[in-house]
């Protein structure tokens, strides 16, 4: 059943040129996100094989605990995305629609995939979405960042096609759960790891790496901002897990992950302090909460891994929040930098309500989600080392600077700008809808973290993902 | 098999040069070419077999088949790749025009530049 998730979103992206209309990939998404939540509400490991092969031979769809979480939250927010921009797009609306639907077909199929090569086409279906919607506006700014991310994009894939050719020359299978059982701890197998995370590092962000993702995320036109900070980061720290439990099966304390994440969090909230420019001071944000994701998988407990998986749907949800509630703003000023904006407060206070409760979920205050998750990753690294706790606080500590500054400069003080148009509903509603989400999972976290702590478990039980795909073997 | 392997290494060397020395956007995409197509040398020189056949059973080669055979996988990987990659090349070559219209250049320094 899962397959007619991806074939609506083609179906929708190959129909929305000929109709014209944005109802057809609005309906499109809205299956795929139905298919996804039955798919999530059964709570069943689902195995789809393609015509009918049986692993480790053909192409196979492995949907665990998960796997489903990530295929809800991924079509969840595409179609509040969809909802969004049918308003906020005004020109070119089609293609922009087109381009939409190729991106989640991409992003379920990297999440859904049991299979390695599999995995990365989905990737570059995703990537060749995204390398069209970050130049969609066309002017200098987008085009600049678009180059910018279409030299480094593929430059990144073909490092991941390289891991994926060395772990087929080595084990002559492209099965997640066939590799798995084939690895040995050998000097080969490490080469087309480093590869493969190198790969996938460069497409997150991560410290070293972390160089283009400012210039590419705040160019784009704000919903797919929201896509690409929330949905398309997550789905890159997604594969990353995969990759490092379900095929390698590691397991204990790896210091790489942990220390590149530390990194990661401080540089990211360091440069994010002095930014002027509220979109780019977001996408900042997401480097930074991308290393604390690093981080509490690295300790690679159970703990750890429970937090990390919580953090991203936290990071998921609140950076699509805040880089809506961005877009609303700019939508009416057509002004991105804090210094020409003060005051909208009073012009628009459900804006600011939305983005006040983002920004405090994201600096980790009760009672909201983002609290939950980093209490999580502070006692898991208490288990480790108390200083790396230390270093976490201290970050969230900066994350409340620049948030402050940012909600001060563009909401409080004197207004600068006058507002004339109304907020349509259209572009209103998923703002709302995600601020309410953020406040129910911090009031009722227990909603939460029963899907998390499955997920995790789902994710460190190596054994169990490769019966379930290969079935005793 | 071993020129293979220093064709495939040196095609890696020249690809990466090529992305990260030169300043002209069509040479480093020339560049990002060169150096998947390093990946892919290598790959398809994983399947290759002397004096391999198709890997299609028929009553004649029955026999030979086992020993003979060539991997099919690393063909059919490889003919993805290469879409996939052409696909991506008319993108950024559709960019580049754009970015040309914008800076009335290719050089990727003079573009920076002319931003601020």
């Amino acid at each position: 059943m899962i397959e007619y998730a991806i074939i609506a979103l083609l179906a929708g992206a190959f129909l929305t040129p000929v109709f014209k209309r944005s109802c057809v990939p609005l309906a499109a998404i809205l299956f795929s996100f139905l298919v996804m939540a039955s798919v999530f509400m059964q709570g069943q490991t689902v195995i789809m094989k393609f015509s009918g092969w049986s692993p480790p031979f053909g192409i196979v769809w492995v949907v665990d605990s998960f796997n489903a979480l990530m295929g809800l939250l991924v079509t969840g927010m595409a179609m509040l995305v969809a909802i969004y921009s049918t308003k906020y797009i005004r020109e070119r609306r089609s293609r922009f629609f087109t381009l939409l639907c190729l991106m989640t077909a991409g992003l379920l199929g990297v999440t859904l995939t049991g299979d390695v090569f599999n995995m990365y086409v989905f990737f570059e279906i995703l990537s060749i979405a995204c390398y069209g919607l970050v130049a969609f506006n066309t002017d200098k700014e987008a085009i600049e960042g678009a180059l910018k991310y279409i030299v480094l994009g593929p430059l990144a894939s073909s490092f991941i096609l390289l891991g994926i050719a060395m772990l087929y020359g080595l084990t002559g299978t492209l099965n997640m759960a066939d590799i798995a059982t084939k690895i040995q701890p050998d000097i080969t197998f490490n080469m087309a790891f480093g590869f493969l995370i190198g790969g996938l590092a460069l497409k997150s962000a991560i410290v070293p790496f972390h160089f283009w993702l400012p210039d590419v995320y705040p160019v784009a036109p704000s919903p797919i901002s929201a896509m690409l900070s929330s949905v398309v980061a997550g789905t890159g720290m997604y594969i990353v897990m995969r990759i490092l439990f379900t095929i390698f099966g590691f397991s204990g304390v790896m210091w790489m992950f942990v220390a590149f994440g530390v990194l990661t969090m401080i540089l990211g909230g360091l440069i994010a302090i002095v930014q002027t420019n509220v979109k780019r001071m977001i996408a900042y944000s997401t480097i930074s909460q991308n290393g604390y994701i690093f981080l509490a998988f690295g300790l690679g407990t159970n703990l750890g891994v429970a937090a990390a998986i919580f953090h991203l749907v936290n990071n998921i949800i609140v950076k699509s929040l805040l880089f809506l509630a961005v877009g609303i703003i700019i939508w009416h000023t057509g002004k991105k930098d804090m210094r020409e904006l003060g005051g909208l407060g009073k012009q628009l206070p459900l804006v600011m309500v939305c983005f006040g409760i983002g920004a405090l979920s994201i600096i980790g205050l009760p009672p909201l989600n983002g609290f939950v998750s980093k209490w999580m990753i502070y006692s898991a690294t208490w288990e480790i080392s108390p200083v790396l706790t230390a270093i976490a606080v201290i970050v969230s500590a900066m994350t409340l600077i620049y948030y402050i500054k940012a909600f001060a400069s563009v909401f409080l003080g004197r207004s600068k700008c006058e507002i004339r148009e109304r907020t349509p509903l259209v572009m209103l509603l998923p703002v709302i809808i995600l601020a309410a989400v953020c406040v129910f999972l911090g009031v009722f976290p227990q909603a939460a973290i029963g899907a998390v702590e499955s997920a995790a478990a789902a994710l460190l039980n190596q054994s169990q993902y490769i019966t379930a795909v290969l079935g005793g073997g | 098999m071993i020129i293979t392997l220093i064709t495939a290494a040196l095609l890696a060397v020249m690809g990466a040069y090529c992305v990260v020395a030169k300043k002209n956007l069509l040479k480093k995409l020339i560049g990002l070419g060169i150096f998947t197509n390093f990946i892919h040398l290598m790959f398809i020189s994983m399947g290759y077999l002397e004096g391999g056949i198709a890997p299609i059973i028929t009553p004649e080669n029955i026999l030979s088949f086992p020993v003979r055979a060539v991997d099919p996988i690393p063909q059919a990987l490889v003919l993805t790749s290469i879409v996939v990659q052409l696909s991506v090349t008319a993108l950024a070559l559709s960019v580049t025009i754009l970015a040309y219209r914008h800076f009335k250049t290719l050089d990727t320094d003079k573009m920076r530049d002319l931003r601020d």
